[in-house]
Protein backbone atom coordinates (compact mmCIF):
# COMPACT_ATOMS: atom_id res chain seq x y z
CA UNK A 1 0.00 0.00 0.00
CA UNK A 2 1.30 3.29 -1.19
CA UNK A 3 2.28 5.76 1.93
CA UNK A 4 -0.65 8.49 0.86
CA UNK A 5 -3.01 5.52 0.47
CA UNK A 6 -2.30 4.50 4.18
CA UNK A 7 -2.40 8.12 4.92
CA UNK A 8 -5.74 8.59 3.72
CA UNK A 9 -7.03 5.82 5.52
CA UNK A 10 -5.60 7.03 8.65
CA UNK A 11 -7.64 10.04 7.94
CA UNK A 12 -11.02 8.21 7.62
CA UNK A 13 -10.59 5.81 10.82
CA UNK A 14 -9.84 8.60 13.02
CA UNK A 15 -12.94 9.66 13.93
CA UNK A 16 -13.97 5.90 14.52
CA UNK A 17 -11.97 4.95 17.41
CA UNK A 18 -13.87 8.10 19.75
CA UNK A 19 -17.23 5.89 18.95
CA UNK A 20 -16.42 2.94 19.10
CA UNK A 21 -14.91 3.29 22.49
CA UNK A 22 -18.24 4.95 23.43
CA UNK A 23 -20.07 1.82 22.34
CA UNK A 24 -18.37 -0.93 24.00
CA UNK A 25 -17.59 0.83 27.29
CA UNK A 26 -21.51 0.93 27.64
CA UNK A 27 -20.43 -1.70 29.59
CA UNK A 28 -17.74 -0.96 32.13
CA UNK A 29 -14.14 -1.55 31.21
CA UNK A 30 -10.23 -1.08 31.37
CA UNK A 31 -7.92 0.18 29.22
CA UNK A 32 -5.94 -2.82 28.51
CA UNK A 33 -9.04 -5.56 28.00
CA UNK A 34 -10.30 -2.33 25.74
CA UNK A 35 -7.49 -2.14 23.64
CA UNK A 36 -8.48 -5.85 22.92
CA UNK A 37 -12.08 -5.80 22.48
CA UNK A 38 -11.45 -3.19 20.27
CA UNK A 39 -8.80 -4.76 18.35
CA UNK A 40 -11.14 -7.87 17.87
CA UNK A 41 -14.18 -5.24 17.00
CA UNK A 42 -12.02 -4.44 13.90
CA UNK A 43 -10.39 -1.21 15.25
CA UNK A 44 -7.07 -1.86 15.78
CA UNK A 45 -5.60 1.23 18.15
CA UNK A 46 -2.35 1.66 19.26
CA UNK A 47 -2.16 2.00 23.54
CA UNK A 48 -0.43 5.13 23.34
CA UNK A 49 -3.21 6.50 21.31
CA UNK A 50 -6.12 4.85 23.40
CA UNK A 51 -4.67 5.58 27.22
CA UNK A 52 -4.93 9.60 26.15
CA UNK A 53 -8.09 9.26 24.26
CA UNK A 54 -9.97 7.61 27.54
CA UNK A 55 -8.42 11.07 29.66
CA UNK A 56 -9.94 13.38 27.37
CA UNK A 57 -13.26 11.65 27.01
CA UNK A 58 -13.40 11.32 30.59
CA UNK A 59 -12.49 15.29 30.90
CA UNK A 60 -14.93 15.94 28.55
CA UNK A 61 -17.37 14.48 30.41
CA UNK A 62 -18.38 11.60 28.20
CA UNK A 63 -16.77 8.80 30.07
CA UNK A 64 -17.14 8.24 33.90
CA UNK A 65 -14.31 6.06 35.85
CA UNK A 66 -13.65 4.76 39.23
CA UNK A 67 -11.66 2.19 40.54
CA UNK A 68 -11.94 -1.26 41.47
CA UNK A 69 -9.09 -3.07 44.15
CA UNK A 70 -11.49 -6.29 44.10
CA UNK A 71 -9.11 -7.87 41.81
CA UNK A 72 -5.19 -8.19 42.19
CA UNK A 73 -4.48 -5.75 40.35
CA UNK A 74 -6.40 -1.85 41.03
CA UNK A 75 -7.50 -1.09 37.85
CA UNK A 76 -9.69 1.85 36.68
CA UNK A 77 -12.77 1.22 34.94
CA UNK A 78 -14.37 3.27 32.52
CA UNK A 79 -17.93 3.55 32.10
CA UNK A 80 -20.12 5.82 28.82
CA UNK A 81 -22.16 8.42 30.54
CA UNK A 82 -25.53 9.75 29.80
CA UNK A 83 -23.71 12.28 27.81
CA UNK A 84 -21.39 9.98 26.27
CA UNK A 85 -24.37 7.75 25.30
CA UNK A 86 -25.83 10.81 23.23
CA UNK A 87 -22.63 11.39 21.57
CA UNK A 88 -23.02 7.62 20.80
CA UNK A 89 -26.40 8.47 18.83
CA UNK A 90 -24.88 11.88 17.32
CA UNK A 91 -22.12 9.77 15.85
CA UNK A 92 -23.84 6.71 14.82
CA UNK A 93 -26.68 9.05 13.07
CA UNK A 94 -23.82 10.72 11.37
CA UNK A 95 -22.19 7.71 10.48
CA UNK A 96 -25.17 5.98 9.03
CA UNK A 97 -26.26 9.57 7.15
CA UNK A 98 -22.01 9.67 5.09
CA UNK A 99 -21.98 5.33 4.57
CA UNK A 100 -26.08 6.24 2.93
CA UNK A 101 -24.15 9.50 0.81
CA UNK A 102 -21.43 7.98 -0.07
CA UNK A 103 -23.12 4.63 -1.53
CA UNK A 104 -25.62 7.04 -3.45
CA UNK A 105 -22.35 8.46 -5.30
CA UNK A 106 -21.35 4.54 -5.83
CA UNK A 107 -24.52 4.30 -7.31
CA UNK A 108 -24.90 7.20 -9.56
CA UNK A 109 -21.72 6.86 -10.84
CA UNK A 110 -22.55 3.04 -11.55
CA UNK A 111 -25.25 4.34 -13.50
CA UNK B 1 16.79 -3.66 43.74
CA UNK B 2 17.57 -1.51 40.61
CA UNK B 3 14.57 0.32 39.01
CA UNK B 4 12.78 -1.55 36.15
CA UNK B 5 12.44 -0.41 32.62
CA UNK B 6 8.82 -0.42 33.65
CA UNK B 7 9.13 2.00 36.45
CA UNK B 8 11.69 3.93 34.71
CA UNK B 9 9.45 4.25 31.43
CA UNK B 10 6.47 5.19 34.10
CA UNK B 11 8.45 8.49 35.76
CA UNK B 12 9.63 9.47 32.70
CA UNK B 13 6.12 9.38 31.72
CA UNK B 14 4.28 11.59 34.80
CA UNK B 15 7.38 13.74 35.46
CA UNK B 16 5.83 16.34 33.59
CA UNK B 17 2.04 15.48 34.15
CA UNK B 18 0.52 18.17 36.87
CA UNK B 19 0.63 16.56 40.68
CA UNK B 20 -2.86 15.83 40.74
CA UNK B 21 -2.80 13.70 37.50
CA UNK B 22 0.10 12.38 38.31
CA UNK B 23 -0.58 9.43 40.71
CA UNK B 24 -3.55 8.21 38.86
CA UNK B 25 -1.57 8.34 35.52
CA UNK B 26 0.91 5.81 37.19
CA UNK B 27 -1.18 3.47 38.65
CA UNK B 28 -3.37 2.90 35.69
CA UNK B 29 -0.16 3.11 33.44
CA UNK B 30 1.77 0.29 35.83
CA UNK B 31 -1.50 -2.16 35.39
CA UNK B 32 -2.12 -1.57 31.79
CA UNK B 33 1.38 -2.51 30.89
CA UNK B 34 1.35 -5.06 33.51
CA UNK B 35 -1.41 -6.58 31.64
CA UNK B 36 0.35 -6.54 27.91
CA UNK B 37 3.22 -8.12 29.55
CA UNK B 38 1.14 -10.72 30.74
CA UNK B 39 -0.73 -11.19 27.81
CA UNK B 40 2.87 -11.81 26.03
CA UNK B 41 3.93 -14.33 28.89
CA UNK B 42 0.99 -16.09 28.08
CA UNK B 43 2.20 -16.58 24.29
CA UNK B 44 5.71 -18.01 25.58
CA UNK B 45 7.62 -14.69 25.26
CA UNK B 46 10.39 -14.53 28.35
CA UNK B 47 9.77 -11.76 30.70
CA UNK B 48 12.94 -9.41 29.63
CA UNK B 49 11.27 -9.37 25.61
CA UNK B 50 7.59 -9.00 26.64
CA UNK B 51 8.59 -5.74 28.91
CA UNK B 52 10.83 -4.16 25.93
CA UNK B 53 7.95 -4.75 23.46
CA UNK B 54 5.10 -3.41 24.97
CA UNK B 55 7.21 -0.09 26.33
CA UNK B 56 8.78 0.11 22.66
CA UNK B 57 4.85 0.15 21.18
CA UNK B 58 4.26 2.73 23.99
CA UNK B 59 6.56 4.50 22.60
CA UNK B 60 8.34 7.97 23.52
CA UNK B 61 7.44 9.07 26.91
CA UNK B 62 6.87 12.41 25.91
CA UNK B 63 4.48 11.85 23.90
CA UNK B 64 2.77 9.89 25.60
CA UNK B 65 2.67 12.20 28.43
CA UNK B 66 1.60 15.39 25.98
CA UNK B 67 -1.38 13.18 25.34
CA UNK B 68 -2.32 12.73 28.87
CA UNK B 69 -1.64 16.38 29.61
CA UNK B 70 -2.91 17.80 26.26
CA UNK B 71 0.05 19.60 25.30
CA UNK B 72 0.71 20.46 21.61
CA UNK B 73 3.77 18.57 19.96
CA UNK B 74 4.41 21.54 17.97
CA UNK B 75 5.67 25.14 18.58
CA UNK B 76 3.20 26.98 16.20
CA UNK B 77 0.07 25.51 16.06
CA UNK B 78 -2.22 26.41 12.10
CA UNK B 79 -4.04 28.49 14.67
CA UNK B 80 -1.76 31.31 14.91
CA UNK B 81 0.99 30.28 12.12
CA UNK B 82 -0.48 32.63 9.89
CA UNK B 83 -0.13 35.78 11.98
CA UNK B 84 3.16 34.68 13.47
CA UNK B 85 4.94 34.77 9.87
CA UNK B 86 3.50 37.80 8.99
CA UNK B 87 4.22 39.81 12.26
CA UNK B 88 8.03 38.13 11.87
CA UNK B 89 8.40 39.31 8.40
CA UNK B 90 6.67 43.08 8.67
CA UNK B 91 9.58 43.01 11.62
CA UNK B 92 12.34 41.41 9.56
CA UNK B 93 11.44 43.94 6.96
CA UNK B 94 11.72 47.19 9.15
CA UNK B 95 13.39 46.93 12.62
CA UNK B 96 17.10 45.64 11.07
CA UNK B 97 17.71 48.08 8.54
CA UNK B 98 16.24 50.99 10.76
CA UNK B 99 18.57 49.88 13.48
CA UNK B 100 21.57 49.69 11.33
CA UNK B 101 21.37 52.39 9.46
CA UNK B 102 20.61 54.45 13.14
CA UNK B 103 24.16 52.72 14.34
CA UNK B 104 25.89 53.53 11.06
CA UNK B 105 25.14 57.00 11.01
CA UNK B 106 25.77 57.75 14.96
CA UNK B 107 29.04 56.33 14.34
CA UNK B 108 29.70 58.11 11.21
CA UNK B 109 28.76 61.53 13.04
CA UNK B 110 31.22 60.52 15.89
CA UNK B 111 34.03 60.35 13.16
CA UNK B 112 34.59 56.74 13.22
CA UNK B 113 36.68 55.04 10.53
CA UNK B 114 34.49 53.12 7.85
CA UNK B 115 35.32 49.77 9.10
CA UNK B 116 34.20 49.88 12.36
CA UNK B 117 31.04 51.93 10.85
CA UNK B 118 30.63 48.75 8.74
CA UNK B 119 31.44 45.90 11.28
CA UNK B 120 28.83 47.64 13.95
CA UNK B 121 26.20 48.15 11.77
CA UNK B 122 26.82 44.35 10.76
CA UNK B 123 27.18 43.17 14.17
CA UNK B 124 23.69 44.99 15.77
CA UNK B 125 22.06 43.84 12.46
CA UNK B 126 22.38 40.46 12.71
CA UNK B 127 21.58 40.41 16.77
CA UNK B 128 18.46 42.25 15.79
CA UNK B 129 17.59 39.46 13.50
CA UNK B 130 18.11 36.99 15.76
CA UNK B 131 16.41 38.88 19.14
CA UNK B 132 13.60 39.46 16.73
CA UNK B 133 13.04 36.43 15.61
CA UNK B 134 13.44 34.57 18.94
CA UNK B 135 11.48 36.54 20.51
CA UNK B 136 8.60 36.66 18.60
CA UNK B 137 8.57 33.02 18.15
CA UNK B 138 8.71 32.62 21.90
CA UNK B 139 5.21 35.14 22.35
CA UNK B 140 3.84 33.06 19.95
CA UNK B 141 4.41 29.28 21.74
CA UNK B 142 3.25 30.96 24.76
CA UNK B 143 0.27 32.16 23.37
CA UNK B 144 -0.38 28.77 21.63
CA UNK B 145 -0.04 26.91 24.76
CA UNK B 146 -2.27 29.75 27.04
CA UNK B 147 -4.24 31.39 24.43
CA UNK B 148 -7.74 30.59 24.36
CA UNK B 149 -9.45 33.35 22.60
CA UNK B 150 -10.14 32.47 19.02
CA UNK B 151 -7.81 34.38 16.21
CA UNK B 152 -10.37 36.41 14.06
CA UNK B 153 -12.02 35.07 11.18
CA UNK B 154 -10.09 36.05 7.61
CA UNK B 155 -12.37 38.27 5.12
CA UNK B 156 -11.72 39.49 1.90
CA UNK B 157 -11.40 42.97 3.25
CA UNK B 158 -7.99 41.48 4.39
CA UNK B 159 -6.58 40.99 0.64
CA UNK B 160 -3.39 43.25 -0.07
CA UNK B 161 -3.87 45.66 -2.25
CA UNK B 162 -3.59 45.39 -5.90
CA UNK B 163 0.76 46.15 -6.63
CA UNK B 164 0.70 49.84 -7.91
CA UNK B 165 1.63 49.25 -11.76
CA UNK B 166 4.73 51.83 -12.21
CA UNK B 167 4.85 51.56 -16.01
CA UNK B 168 1.50 53.72 -15.81
CA UNK B 169 1.13 56.92 -17.64
CA UNK B 170 0.65 59.06 -14.38
CA UNK B 171 3.81 57.09 -12.59
CA UNK B 172 5.41 58.40 -16.21
CA UNK B 173 4.49 62.05 -15.68
CA UNK B 174 5.63 62.08 -12.08
CA UNK B 175 9.15 60.99 -12.65
CA UNK B 176 9.64 63.45 -15.70
CA UNK B 177 7.98 66.31 -13.03
CA UNK B 178 10.38 65.85 -10.20
CA UNK B 179 13.46 65.78 -12.57
CA UNK B 180 12.65 68.38 -14.36
CA UNK B 181 11.84 70.27 -11.13
CA UNK B 182 15.14 69.30 -9.90
CA UNK B 183 16.97 71.28 -12.89
CA UNK B 184 14.57 74.34 -12.57
CA UNK B 185 15.81 74.13 -8.72
CA UNK B 186 19.25 74.10 -9.81
CA UNK B 187 19.30 76.59 -12.06
CA UNK B 188 17.17 79.00 -10.14
CA UNK B 189 19.56 78.37 -7.07
CA UNK B 190 21.98 79.90 -9.40
CA UNK B 191 20.47 82.77 -11.40
CA UNK B 192 17.81 83.84 -8.79
CA UNK B 193 18.92 82.23 -5.76
CA UNK B 194 16.64 80.30 -2.96
CA UNK B 195 19.11 83.02 -0.27
CA UNK B 196 19.13 86.47 -1.37
CA UNK B 197 21.71 88.61 1.00
CA UNK B 198 21.45 92.34 1.40
CA UNK B 199 20.66 92.11 -2.30
CA UNK B 200 22.84 89.54 -3.31
CA UNK B 201 22.41 86.10 -4.40
CA UNK B 202 24.17 83.62 -2.26
CA UNK B 203 23.61 79.65 -4.72
CA UNK B 204 23.51 77.10 -2.06
CA UNK B 205 25.63 74.80 -4.44
CA UNK B 206 28.83 75.48 -4.45
CA UNK B 207 29.66 77.46 -7.58
CA UNK B 208 32.80 75.81 -8.23
CA UNK B 209 30.39 72.96 -9.82
CA UNK B 210 29.62 75.36 -12.84
CA UNK B 211 29.97 74.12 -16.07
CA UNK B 212 31.78 70.46 -15.31
CA UNK B 213 29.90 68.76 -12.45
CA UNK B 214 26.53 70.63 -13.52
CA UNK B 215 26.93 68.78 -16.84
CA UNK B 216 27.27 65.23 -15.00
CA UNK B 217 24.37 66.31 -13.12
CA UNK B 218 22.25 66.94 -16.32
CA UNK B 219 23.35 63.76 -17.75
CA UNK B 220 22.07 61.88 -14.64
CA UNK B 221 18.75 63.43 -15.12
CA UNK B 222 18.58 62.94 -18.53
CA UNK B 223 19.41 59.48 -17.88
CA UNK B 224 16.29 59.13 -15.21
CA UNK B 225 14.32 60.95 -18.06
CA UNK B 226 15.40 58.00 -20.70
CA UNK B 227 14.85 55.21 -18.32
CA UNK B 228 11.22 56.49 -17.42
CA UNK B 229 10.47 57.04 -20.98
CA UNK B 230 11.73 53.49 -21.67
CA UNK B 231 9.57 51.77 -19.06
CA UNK B 232 6.49 53.30 -19.86
CA UNK B 233 6.67 52.09 -23.68
CA UNK B 234 7.85 48.93 -22.85
CA UNK B 235 4.80 49.01 -19.83
CA UNK B 236 7.03 47.26 -17.74
CA UNK B 237 10.55 47.02 -15.90
CA UNK B 238 12.96 45.16 -17.66
CA UNK B 239 16.51 43.57 -16.74
CA UNK B 240 18.17 46.27 -18.47
CA UNK B 241 16.28 49.55 -17.05
CA UNK B 242 16.54 48.38 -14.13
CA UNK B 243 20.60 47.90 -14.90
CA UNK B 244 20.62 51.30 -15.87
CA UNK B 245 18.41 52.96 -13.36
CA UNK B 246 20.91 51.05 -11.21
CA UNK B 247 23.87 52.65 -12.64
CA UNK B 248 22.29 55.46 -12.82
CA UNK B 249 21.79 55.54 -8.87
CA UNK B 250 24.99 54.66 -7.88
CA UNK B 251 26.87 57.05 -10.27
CA UNK B 252 24.49 59.81 -8.33
CA UNK B 253 25.48 58.46 -5.06
CA UNK B 254 28.86 57.99 -5.55
CA UNK B 255 29.32 61.67 -6.98
CA UNK B 256 27.35 63.59 -4.53
CA UNK B 257 29.13 61.72 -1.28
CA UNK B 258 32.46 62.91 -3.21
CA UNK B 259 31.34 66.53 -3.11
CA UNK B 260 29.93 65.97 0.36
CA UNK B 261 33.14 64.74 1.53
CA UNK B 262 35.54 67.27 -0.16
CA UNK B 263 33.71 70.23 0.28
CA UNK B 264 32.77 70.60 -3.07
CA UNK B 265 28.80 70.59 -2.82
CA UNK B 266 27.98 73.01 -0.36
CA UNK B 267 28.97 76.94 -1.16
CA UNK B 268 31.42 77.94 1.50
CA UNK B 269 29.64 81.58 0.92
CA UNK B 270 26.52 80.74 2.41
CA UNK B 271 27.91 78.50 5.47
CA UNK B 272 29.55 81.63 6.18
CA UNK B 273 26.55 83.62 6.51
CA UNK B 274 24.97 80.76 8.33
CA UNK B 275 28.02 81.27 11.02
CA UNK B 276 27.21 85.06 10.71
CA UNK B 277 23.76 85.23 11.22
CA UNK B 278 24.00 82.11 14.10
CA UNK B 279 25.08 84.54 16.28
CA UNK B 280 26.62 83.46 19.44
CA UNK B 281 24.02 80.66 19.79
CA UNK B 282 25.13 79.07 16.92
CA UNK B 283 28.83 78.90 17.92
CA UNK B 284 27.74 77.53 21.63
CA UNK B 285 26.36 74.92 19.67
CA UNK B 286 29.11 74.40 17.22
CA UNK B 287 31.92 74.53 20.05
CA UNK B 288 29.09 71.76 21.73
CA UNK B 289 29.71 69.72 18.94
CA UNK B 290 33.10 70.13 18.34
CA UNK B 291 33.99 66.95 18.87
CA UNK B 292 31.76 65.46 16.06
CA UNK B 293 33.41 67.88 14.05
CA UNK B 294 30.85 70.49 14.38
CA UNK B 295 27.42 71.58 13.01
CA UNK B 296 28.13 71.38 9.33
CA UNK B 297 30.05 67.97 9.34
CA UNK B 298 26.47 66.14 11.10
CA UNK B 299 24.52 67.46 8.29
CA UNK B 300 26.81 66.95 5.73
CA UNK B 301 26.86 63.03 6.94
CA UNK B 302 23.43 63.42 7.64
CA UNK B 303 22.67 64.54 3.87
CA UNK B 304 24.99 61.76 2.56
CA UNK B 305 23.13 59.44 4.39
CA UNK B 306 19.53 60.36 2.82
CA UNK B 307 21.60 60.46 -0.23
CA UNK B 308 22.43 56.79 -0.15
CA UNK B 309 18.55 55.58 1.38
CA UNK B 310 17.56 57.20 -1.44
CA UNK B 311 19.59 56.06 -4.11
CA UNK B 312 19.50 52.75 -2.90
CA UNK B 313 15.72 52.31 -2.46
CA UNK B 314 15.32 53.37 -5.99
CA UNK B 315 17.91 51.06 -7.27
CA UNK B 316 16.62 48.26 -5.54
CA UNK B 317 12.50 49.27 -6.91
CA UNK B 318 13.81 48.97 -10.73
CA UNK B 319 14.79 45.33 -9.74
CA UNK B 320 11.70 44.56 -7.34
CA UNK B 321 9.46 46.13 -10.29
CA UNK B 322 11.45 43.91 -12.96
CA UNK B 323 11.20 41.10 -10.77
CA UNK B 324 7.11 41.09 -10.55
CA UNK B 325 6.93 41.82 -13.70
CA UNK B 326 8.83 38.84 -15.20
CA UNK B 327 6.82 36.76 -12.62
CA UNK B 328 3.71 38.39 -14.88
CA UNK B 329 4.91 37.21 -17.99
CA UNK B 330 5.68 33.64 -16.71
CA UNK B 331 1.94 33.46 -15.00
Amino acid sequence: MSESTDIHLQELRRGTVVLACLQLLRTPGYGYALLEQLEHAGFPTDANTLYPLLRRLEKQGHLVSEWNTDETRPRKFYRTSAAGVDLADTLTREWLALTDAIGALTHDKEN
Amino acid sequence: MAATLTDRYIDATVRTLRPHLQEDVREELATSIADAVEARLEQGESADDAERAVLNALGDPGVLAAGYADRPLHLIGPRYFMTWWRLLKLLLWIVPVSVMAAVALGLTISNAPVGQVIGAAAGVGISVIVHLCFWVTLVFAILERVGTDPVPTWTVDQLPEAREDSSSVSHLVGSLVFLGASIAAVLWDRFRGFVVLDGEIVPILHPGLWPLWMLVFLVIVLGEAAVAVAVFRKRRWSAATASANTVLAVAFAAVSLWLISTGQLINPDIIAAIVLHGGSDFHYADLQSANEGGIFRILAVLLGAAIIAVCAWDGFDGWRQAWRAAGRMRG
